[in-house]
């Protein structure tokens, strides 16, 4: 069950939405039945396009309807986007230093599932020292695969970390296990 | 708001709830084919439906669009990744976290049986995280360690009470060694011994 703000799951805002009570005051049901009946009346004299103008001269229903699009919205964009922590929970990000030594290398930059693997430009790109290639980035605890990616073309695991055991693609990757420093 | 209208609302919500994460998520291999994709989406849902965590699996996507791989394969990575993760979480059982459950799954691919992880779970008890004991146990496997050394060795570190980073050097000692020819099993078991008398060095040792 998806959870949002306040460790409330989606179910249990639905459930207390709906829970809640509705007053009716003493002239509803009279109100209801004689807009039921103008209703079928228009019904018969003007058809379907009678109740869409009616719908929408309700503010009622408009304000419902505009919550609910408003929520879907917001709930789509909240969960489809591509955010670091958001993909490990709520995994504190602790700084990782990615350094590898390749004197002829072009560029090296860093991939892995911290960064969607380098999909939309994602990577982090390493500085050069002599040589020394390096870059810092704050990485949520927790476990991780990555690799380096050498002149843009070459994948290249990490010499001084374990190994990804499943390299299922051909190309090496390095696991990597972040502590949670509040720990 | 009238009832009417906070139903409509309501459902609305819940529809948003309960389709699919996946089918809104941009990050699943948009360039993957149909059928591709969507026996992916299965495996997704199955993975959700046994308690296993998803986010590895979408993960391994990517992985295989970033290295250009073919559908198909990125599929049967998938396949073997949502099996070996399901065998893992149940060796391991419901105390084990998504990482632990991701990492000892790696020590299922390198050929550990599952039931020795659960034992190492079973002795650890709750608070110590079995994260980088089972990933330095995956990379000393595939590196050559016999299994039955491995699992001892880690084993035997978890139960003396090595930190992870004593843990970590060790697997940097051994891997040392190996590149520089020791037997696989020698330097893992030499190694492990060595490690509950300094519970907390922060440097590899000296190769042997």
């Amino acid at each position: 069950m998806p959870e949002w703000g306040g460790g409330r799951t989606t179910l249990e805002m639905i459930v207390q939405e709906l829970q809640r009570p509705v007053n009716f005051d003493e002239t509803f049901e009279r109100r209801v039945m004689v807009r039921v009946r103008r209703l079928h009346a228009e019904r018969r004299s003007r058809g379907w396009i009678a109740i869409a103008s009616r719908i929408t001269h309700r503010p009622g229903w408009a304000a419902a309807l505009a919550a609910s699009v408003v929520a879907i919205v917001t709930l789509g964009l909240v969960r489809s986007r591509p955010d670091v922590s958001a993909q490990h929970g709520a995994a504190p990000l602790e700084p990782v230093q990615f350094v590898l030594v390749a004197p002829t290398a072009h560029s090296v930059a860093v991939v892995g599932d911290f960064n969607d693997w380098g999909l939309n430009d994602s990577a982090l790109v390493a500085t050069n020292h002599e040589g020394v290639w390096s870059v810092t980035a704050p990485v949520p605890a927790g476990v991780h695969r990555y690799a380096f990616l050498v002149n843009g073309k070459q994948w290249v695991a990490d010499p001084s970390a374990p190994r990804a055991t499943d390299d299922d693609f051909g190309m090496p990757s390095s696991a990597l296990v972040v502590e949670d420093s509040t720990r | 708001m009238n009832r009417s209208a906070r139903a409509v609302s309501a459902l609305f919500l819940a529809a948003a709830a309960f389709a699919p994460a996946h089918a809104q998520d941009p990050r699943l291999g948009n360039p993957l084919d149909a059928p591709s994709r969507t026996a992916i989406l299965a495996l997704i849902d199955s993975a959700k439906a046994q308690g296993i965590p998803t986010e590895p699996l979408v993960q391994k996507v990517n992985q295989g669009v970033a290295m250009g791989v073919d559908g198909p394969r990125i599929v049967a990575a998938v396949r073997t990744l949502t099996r070996e993760m399901a065998t893992a979480h149940r060796a391991l059982g419901t105390v084990a976290s998504a990482d632990e459950i991701q990492a000892a799954a790696s020590a299922v691919h390198a050929g550990v049986p599952a039931v020795e992880l659960g034992k190492i779970k079973k002795q650890s008890g709750l608070r110590r995280s079995l994260t980088l004991p089972f990933t330095v146990l995956a990379d000393i496997v595939s590196r050559g360690v016999p299994v039955e050394a491995g699992v001892n060795a880690i084993r035997s570190m978890v139960g003396a009470g090595a930190k992870d980073a004593d843990i970590n050097n060790f697997q940097r000692n051994v891997s040392g060694d190996i590149e520089k020819g020791a037997p696989p099993a020698a330097a893992a078991e030499t190694r492990a011994k060595a490690v509950p008398n300094k519970p907390d060095s922060s440097k590899p040792e000296q190769q042997l």
